[in-house]
């Protein structure tokens, strides 16, 4: 069976990763969450969460459904903003800036920090002006730099092999795994610093999931990844840290292996040993 | 089948035929209205046989020759109270009205009869028609034709020989010359003296203008009057030439015997068309049937609006219906995206919804004063002050006119495109916006790049909706911009090519001023029906176009499927 061939793959992968004994301290830090607290109206939906995101690793967020770990996610490129009734208080710090400071420019926050959605949301444009949105809306006009740039992009996506042949095609020809690769294309076209993956694989099919984790693994040279899943396995497969959040709390946040094997927190034993979640 | 009653109402056939009743009832109420109009409009056009006949009223006999146009049942009582001396054996008597034409010799072109005083029907096939451009239509028999007042060939028979064959082939080839000369006349004065009495109009507004401005530069005046004086030389010569046209387009008259024996004399240059109906076969006929139907699309209408075409008509409903999505669609389409993209959604919001709502409800003839009070007194008044001071006391852009017209319309069909195009922008899936936001795009570009473009199908609707409204629509347009007759197209070979500032003929005005202002009902009356029928068409044409522009883009911005 192919699938378990491919899980096998990672699962070495990650053999090799233990090796590297990663220690959250020793990381260079990404992003910061300094008492990050958030409002639905009246409804708390964060409490105070504290965590730093490390650099070129992938972080996992897992829990139960309604946790808020797609909320905090939305909460680094600020997308909560488009809801009406959010509040926040707390801070993210990027680059020593807090990115809820007024002066920020959220277009330009989001540029750097790229976000996937669950469902693959590609624009009714071709698969190449897909690929070449974002830099058309950062003024690029130079040919032959959106040319390569969408090739690169679509290579590091593991999907130009798929297309090249079809670049000028509605992108809403294709499978939902190919609409998910090439949102990821699309995202890292402008080459964010962080790359937010909001339950990538969630409406995709097994093999097209196996290559959005292979992809994520690649990815992780370039990119500091965040990736928000329901499937504990996953976050076991392709994720270098993992944090589990319950009820709008940070519970617990360190090394997957760690977290998988030996657990510090109780509720983080009951949720992955699948007594409730 | 033995099924109870409950059992066949639980089964939903009832609905299903209550549903499909509906939709048939409608669909026999559509095709009803559009056979009417299609058989009383379009039979007009056929070459009906000529009738020749004694009428013998009160013992003193007439001959009428003409076209038999309606027949119908009359009740014998009603005619004989009306003072006809009739037997009574019978119930109904047929009573027919016959178009005799000739309405400068015999006052009316259109008289009822009772068959029953009707003899001897035959259907001569020497009796000829002529289509003139006055008196309307002329029947007889060919008697002779003049050149110069010279006879130059004549038949006294009513038998068909090759004698009269070949007086008969010399009286086309008259016509044909007479309306050769006719459309190098009509180029002549509609044209080029047209193009120089625009000229002409703009040199004396400059000089006008000078003045106003105070210029005292003698040669800047000096420079009007010689183009002046060179365009008055160019007018003489085409005056001169026009002169010469008509000396030879009125050299030939033809001479025939009407109904009642008498011998009119006229000239080729009234005549159209002549024709025999009764002596042409169905090709024949069919050929002539598309050859009225086409003079009727394509040119200008004559004899108050009567006859000829309604060229000018359609061109105008057009051009307006053009103007008006143009219009339109911007002013909608802003609307709803600040509406539904960038207000708060509030209690503000939610009554101009309803405002806009209710402005589609308001009756057309209040955009009409509207336009009229506003857009044509006060803003036309004050662009006339501002930018054609040189042409007053006459206006402008301060009457009735074109631009005015759509204007108002595209006020009249404004809330249809904002509701199609909030309803557009609200079923553009959150996903996809919130794909362009996260790539660093602003609110401002996800709309421009995104969200219009998918939108774009739902605008579209609204436009058809609204060119669906503005196309039908009559009463505003009579008080900002239509009239009965406008001696121009409102787009032209002069600059600047488009003139807003015109006034311009519409169908649906046509179709009322034809059918309820006409001096000559009977003759107008089909010309309604085909009128109509035009506007549906035209309206349908409009309507076909917007949709095929829709569904090119539905194609192009598919919803995701989601």
């Amino acid at each position: 069976m192919t699938t378990e061939a491919k899980t096998h793959a990672i699962d070495i992968s990650a053999m090799q990763r233990q090796n590297q004994t990663l220690r959250l301290e020793d990381e260079t830090v990404a992003l910061t969450v300094n008492d990050l607290e958030l409002y639905y109206g009246d409804k708390r939906a964060l409490h105070g969460v504290n965590m730093t995101i490390p650099k070129n690793r992938v972080t996992a967020f897992i829990g139960p459904s309604g946790c808020g770990k797609s909320t905090l996610l939305r909460c680094f490129n600020r997308m909560n903003d488009l809801v009406d009734s959010c509040q926040i208080n707390g801070e993210i710090i990027l680059d020593n800036q807090n990115i809820y400071e007024r002066a920020v420019d959220v277009a330009e926050l989001r540029r750097r920090v790229g976000m996937v959605f669950q469902k693959p949301n590609p624009f009714p444009k071709s698969i190449y002006e897909n690929v070449a949105y974002g830099l058309r809306i950062q003024g690029v006009t130079k040919k032959r730099v959106i040319d390569e740039t969408v090739e690169w992009a679509l290579k590091s996506a593991a999907l130009w092999d798929e297309v090249k042949d079809r670049l000028h095609e509605s992108a809403l020809g294709m499978s939902g795994g190919q609409q998910q690769r090439l949102v990821i294309a699309r995202t890292i076209a402008v080459k964010p610093e962080v790359l937010l993956l909001d339950e990538p694989a969630s409406a995709l099919d097994p093999i097209s999931t196996l290559k959005i984790e292979e992809l994520i693994h690649e990815l992780k040279k370039d990119f500091t990844i965040v990736i928000v899943t329901h499937n504990m396995q996953q976050a076991a497969r392709v994720s270098d840290y993992t944090a589990f959040m319950y009820m709008g709390d940070l519970i617990e946040f360190g090394v997957t292996d760690t977290l998988f094997t030996n657990p510090a927190k109780k509720q983080t034993e009951d949720y992955i040993t699948g007594r409730y979640g | 089948m033995n099924i109870s009653f409950r059992e066949w109402t639980k089964s939903g056939s009832p609905w299903v035929w209550l549903n499909a009743g509906a939709v048939a009832i409608c669909i026999i109420m559509v095709i009803g209205l559009l056979a009417l109009i299609a058989v009383r409009g379009l039979s007009h056009f056929w070459p009906a046989d000529i009738m020749q006949a004694n009428s013998t009223v009160n013992g003193s006999t007439t001959q009428l020759i003409g076209e038999v146009v309606q027949s119908e049942d009359v009740p014998t009582i009603q005619l004989r109270e009306a003072g006809n001396d009739l037997p009574g054996d019978q119930e109904f008597m047929v009573r027919s009205l016959i178009k005799i034409g000739n309405r400068d010799v015999n006052r009316a072109d259109f008289t009822w009869s009772i068959d029953y005083y009707l003899s001897d029907r035959e259907y001569p096939e020497m009796l000829f028609a002529a289509e003139r451009r006055e008196w309307g239509n002329f029947y007889g028999y060919l008697r002779a034709l003049k050149e110069n007042g010279n006879v130059v060939g004549s038949y006294d028979g009513y038998d068909k020989t090759a004698e009269y064959e070949a007086l008969w082939n010399d009286f086309e080839n008259r016509v044909e010359r007479a309306l050769d000369i006719q459309e190098d006349i009509y180029q002549i004065e509609k044209h080029r003296i047209g193009a120089i009495n625009y000229e002409l109009e703009r040199l004396r507004l400059k000089g006008r203008a000078l003045e106003l401005d105070g210029v005292t530069d003698q040669s800047r005046y000096d420079e009007l009057e010689n183009r002046r004086n060179e365009l008055n030389a160019e007018y003489e010569g085409l005056q001169q030439e026009l002169l010469d046209l008509y000396t030879l387009f009125n050299r030939d008259s033809y001479v025939a015997e009407v109904a009642n024996g008498q011998q009119i004399e006229i000239s080729l240059s009234k005549v159209v068309r002549i024709f025999r109906p009764n002596n042409m076969g169905f090709v024949e006929k069919i050929g002539h049937y598309f050859a009225k139907l086409w003079e009727f699309v394509s040119e200008d209408p004559r004899e108050a609006n009567t006859e000829g075409g309604i060229f000018p008509a359609i061109f105008g409903t057009v051009m307006m219906v053009i103007l008006m999505s143009i219009l339109v669609t911007p002013f909608g389409v802003v609307a709803a995206v600040y509406l539904r993209e960038y207000a708060k959604q509030g209690f503000v919001t939610r009554l101009i919804r309803i405002a806009v709502n209710n402005l589609a409800g308001v009756p057309s003839i209040v955009y009409g004063v509207f336009g009229l009070g506003f857009f044509v007194y006060f803003l036309g008044g004050n662009i006339d002050d501002l930018f054609f001071p040189e042409a007053k006391p006459s206006p402008t852009f301060g009457t009735p006119g074109l631009m005015w017209a759509s204007l108002t319309l595209a006020l009249l069909t404004v809330p249809v495109v904002i509701v199609a195009t909030e309803e557009g922008l609200s079923r553009i899936p959150r996903a996809v916006r919130e794909g362009s936001l996260a790539l660093g795009a602003t609110k401002f570009e996800t709309l421009w790049r995104v969200v219009l473009p998918m939108a774009s199908p739902a605008m579209m609707t609204g436009v058809i909706l609204a060119i669906a409204r503005a196309a039908g629509e009559v009463a505003p347009l009579m008080l900002v911009g239509v009239v009965k007759l406008a001696p121009s197209l409102p787009l032209d070979g002069n600059y600047p090519y488009i003139h807003l500032d015109q006034k311009f003929m519409h169908l649906g005005f046509h179709i009322y001023d034809v059918g309820f202002q006409s001096p000559n009902v009977e003759a107008a009356r089909p010309l309604v029906y085909a009128t109509a029928l035009l506007l549906v068409a035209v309206i349908a044409l409009l309507n076909l176009s917007a949709i095929a522009i829709r569904n090119h883009l539905r194609e192009k911005y598919k919803a995701l499927e989601m």
